[in-house]
């Protein structure tokens, strides 16, 4: 009953409008590269004020759904992530448009997303208290191993050789180690500058990498791209449905897997719909029969990224209601307004104020599937960008950038920082290595690092302590088997090759 | 021709901006005025600087623009109130600040700001496991007294903020080695409580209201509230001067800086118009009902309160090398 009386209470006209402008302002905002889902939520937070707590919360939950998909969209068409979620899959889609097959990218991005924001939407509702117990379980020991992992992954969606997928996350983890250290906040690698104290950003590092670098390329060699004007000239969007489904349909278990694993990641405080997409991916790889086809711009590797990083935003507002603690930067910021609103986070939110913590709940499911036809919609607006003469889209793809990265710190050493790590991954990019471990590295080197020193002073420096908590011992075990399989089954290729030759 | 036109427009538009300042005094505020904070977006400074910008807008009639600078723990955006033209345009919210100096983090003192209120103060809560043997807090002292290597203590951030420095100040009194403790740096109360939650730390000093849904949930306990009056959000958590006489009102604190050489006329103005805000009653309800603390401290009290927290901070610092 808690539910039906929660779903009536949407019914408002004041809540709908909030909603819905709430959808087409996510929209725009993911699909601005540069322009990310937890800063689209933090300008809003101003407003909200002057909001009733339903079409406050409801709007905010809506607009994060709806941001995380559209950050696919100038991924795809242009190859620049408009939020970091994206940025796992960026190039897949990127090369299904260079041929030509933009749309079928975007629209299994879009049923995918929906699918696992509706997936984590349900396990809120159902799951959320039950859920927020795994996540409690969580110390210093068992992160270590999760940011163990998540760098795993790095190697498993770096495409081409290794060994440059490699220097790729060194230089992330590098420039992840510039300011304060994230265990004793002693300034590393500052030159004695103030602005470095507070490292760089991980958002003009970003968008730096990816978006900058586009720009130069294409400055470069203003000629390539051409398919894509063909792309954006392609079918109609309702040819289009029925071969996205067969494709849904095709990819239906590494799909749930997706939903499976950016639940749960997203429910771990600290780790957020980035690295959800990252793991997914990684493991679709991994898992997949035909692994040549990823890094050719396959839909095996995008459908269960994009599913895991909706999901995962659903997973993140389980401990943010249950306990209060953020499962990202964007639910730290929902939290925010949460308490503003009266309805601080906690267990008893759920028998004292249940109609109303209910009834955001529902208004993120109502918003992962109101994303099928807004995003159908903002697709095909959005596919008329590609059409625009490169030579007047791209000074306002960087016009955004600098406004993006300079909103986002509110510094200007932010741009500086956005317009030099452009010229660095230009030159990454044109020598073979790929981008995306790099941002890995900047997003899980302090964390990795800071678990394992405060790990390290808890047991006072004895290693064994990271095998002693069930927990940590079982993701360690797994960590471990992973980076021991392809040396073993390398050995075993020789052995047997050896034998065969005598 | 032209050219000299444009040589002319420039050298004229360089000469009003020039002349702003000087006229700016006497009728400030005549334009927006930036507040920056060195916090990010939706947590408790930012929170509370917002209410204070809506209400100082109503007064003076200008907007007061929050900018959130919350890089390197904050060092980022406190470096810029600092650095900002004391022209009255540029404020900031400030909170505990004293311990960047002696970790090395940044070249601050109470001497680069001009105070003008403090408005926020929230003292810190002892909280320890539910499940901890631990049934009241000079039993938790003694233990730890005992045997100081043995137990996990949350900084929740970098070791010298406010509420490390709370219990460390208790430790000191209680007569506890300082030097073989294990204080546990790391990002924030709220992910320290989340480690006490999973059965990591032993302690984690924050305020109650950020412990409050754990509490809540029967996950953790608060053992005291510094300082001697109960919280009424808390009132079953006992007082520090209850259970052991001894006074020691520390915790969080957060109030409304400028830039040092701000001019006499303009901190004054604010500081009225804070003392209304925070005399008001909507102010004290807003702020109970998001579990804020309300402290007030004019001008000169709140230099001189931040001027002997500096010299406290710092000498317990030095007793307790990092």
């Amino acid at each position: 009953m808690v539910i039906l009386d929660a779903f009536m209470s949407l019914l408002t006209p004041m809540t709908l409008l909030v909603m819905l402008a709430s959808a087409i302002y996510g929209l725009s905002v993911g699909a601005i590269p540069g322009f990310t889902a937890s800063m689209a939520v933090a300008l809003v937070v101003p407003v909200s004020y002057f909001l009733d707590p339903i079409p406050a919360l409801a709007g905010v939950v809506t607009l994060a759904a709806m941001a995380i998909f559209a950050g696919d969209i100038p991924g795809a068409l242009l190859r620049i992530p408009g939020t970091p979620a994206s940025a796992a899959y960026v190039d897949e889609s990127y090369l299904m448009t260079q041929r030509g097959e933009a749309e079928l990218a975007l629209g299994t991005g879009l049923i995918c997303s929906a699918i696992g924001g509706v997936f984590g939407a349900l396990v809120l509702i159902i799951a959320a208290p039950s859920l927020a117990e795994i996540a409690l379980q969580f110390t210093s020991f068992e992160y270590f191993w999760l940011a163990c992992l998540g760098l795993t992954a790095a190697i498993g969606v770096s495409v081409g050789h290794p060994a440059k997928g490699a220097i790729s996350l060194f230089l992330g983890l590098a420039i992840a180690m510039i300011g304060l250290d994230p265990v004793a906040g002693l300034p590393r690698f500052t030159f004695g500058r103030p602005e470095l104290v507070g490292g760089l950003g991980f958002i003009p590092v970003l968008i730096g990498l990816f978006a900058v670098s586009q720009i130069l390329r294409f400055s470069l060699s203003p000629d390539v791209d051409n398919n894509l004007h063909k792309s954006a000239q392609r079918a109609p969007v309702t040819g289009l449905l029925s071969g996205v489904l067969s494709h849904v349909r095709r990819l239906k278990w590494s799909i749930m897997r997706g939903c499976g694993i950016g639940t749960v990641v997203g429910a771990i405080p600290g780790a957020g719909a980035d690295i959800a997409a990252y793991i997914s991916y990684a493991s679709a790889k991994a898992l997949s029969k035909q692994r040549d086809v990823f890094g050719t711009g396959t839909l095996d590797g995008i459908a269960p990224a994009t599913a895991a990083n909706n999901a995962s935003v659903g997973g993140a507002l389980v401990p943010a209601t249950v306990f209060g603690i953020p499962g990202d930067s964007l639910t730290a910021i929902v939290i925010g307004i949460l308490y503003m609103k009266g309805l601080n986070p906690g267990p008893m939110v759920f028998l004292l104020k249940a109609d109303l913590i209910y009834a955001v709940f529902i208004a993120f499911l109502i918003a992962n599937i109101m994303i099928i036809p807004l995003g159908f919609l903002a697709i095909r607006l959005f596919r008329h960008i590609v059409s625009i003469p490169r030579t007047v889209l791209m000074p306002l793809v960087l016009a955004a950038c600098i406004v993006g990265s300079f909103a986002v710190e509110n510094t200007t050493f932010a741009v500086t920082t956005m317009l030099v790590m452009g010229v660095v991954g230009f030159y990454m990019e044109e020598n073979g290595i790929p981008l995306a471990p790099a941002i890995l590295g900047v997003v899980l080197g302090p964390l990795l690092e800071e678990m394992f020193l405060t790990s390290l002073i808890k047991s006072s420096g004895s290693l064994s302590a990271f095998f002693e908590r069930p927990l940590a011992g079982a993701i360690g075990a797994v960590v471990i088997a992973l980076w021991l399989l392809p040396v073993l089954l390398a050995g075993r290729r020789f052995v047997i090759r050896y034998w065969s030759k005598s | 021709m032209k050219g000299h036109h444009i040589k002319i427009i420039i050298a004229f538009c360089i000469l009003i901006l020039s002349a702003v300042p000087a006229v700016a005094q006497s009728d400030w505020p005549n334009r927006p005025v930036t507040i920056i904070v060195p916090a990010g977006a939706g947590g408790g400074t930012d929170q509370t600087a917002r209410m204070l910008a809506k209400r100082l807008k109503e007064k003076f009639g200008q907007p007061f623009n929050i900018v959130n600078q919350g890089q390197g723990s904050g060092v980022v955006g406190i470096r810029s109130i600092a650095d900002s033209e004391p022209d009255g345009y540029s404020l900031g919210v400030i909170y505990n600040f004293a311990h960047y100096l002696p970790m090395g983090q940044a070249n601050l003192s109470v001497r680069d700001f001009t105070a003008i209120a403090q408005y926020n103060f929230d003292p810190a809560g002892f909280h320890v496991h539910a499940d901890s043997d631990w049934r009241s807090l000079p039993e938790a002292l003694d233990a730890i007294k005992a045997d100081p290597t043995a137990y996990s203590i949350a900084c929740g951030g970098g070791c010298g903020g406010s509420w490390p420095i709370a219990v460390l100040t208790l430790f000191d009194k209680w007569g506890i080695d300082l030097e073989q403790l294990k204080m546990i740096p790391g990002q924030g109360a709220a992910a320290a409580l989340q480690d006490l939650a999973a059965g990591g730390m032993d302690v984690v000093p924050s305020s109650v209201a950020e412990a409050g849904p754990l509490i809540a949930a029967g996950r953790i306990r608060g053992l005291a509230v510094f300082g001697g009056q109960r919280l009424s959000a808390f009132p079953n958590v006992p007082t520090l001067e209850e259970l052991t006489d001894i006074k020691l009102p520390l915790g969080a604190w957060r109030g409304l800086v400028g830039p040092a050489g701000l001019p006499d006329g303009i901190s004054a103005k604010l500081e009225k118009a804070m003392q209304e805000i925070v005399s008001s009653d909507d102010w004290r309800l807003e702020m109970a009902e998001r579990g804020f603390g309300v402290q007030w401290r004019s001008i000169t009290e709140f230099e001189a309160f931040m001027l002997q927290q500096q010299c406290e901070v710092r000498a317990i610092l030095e007793d307790f090398s990092l």
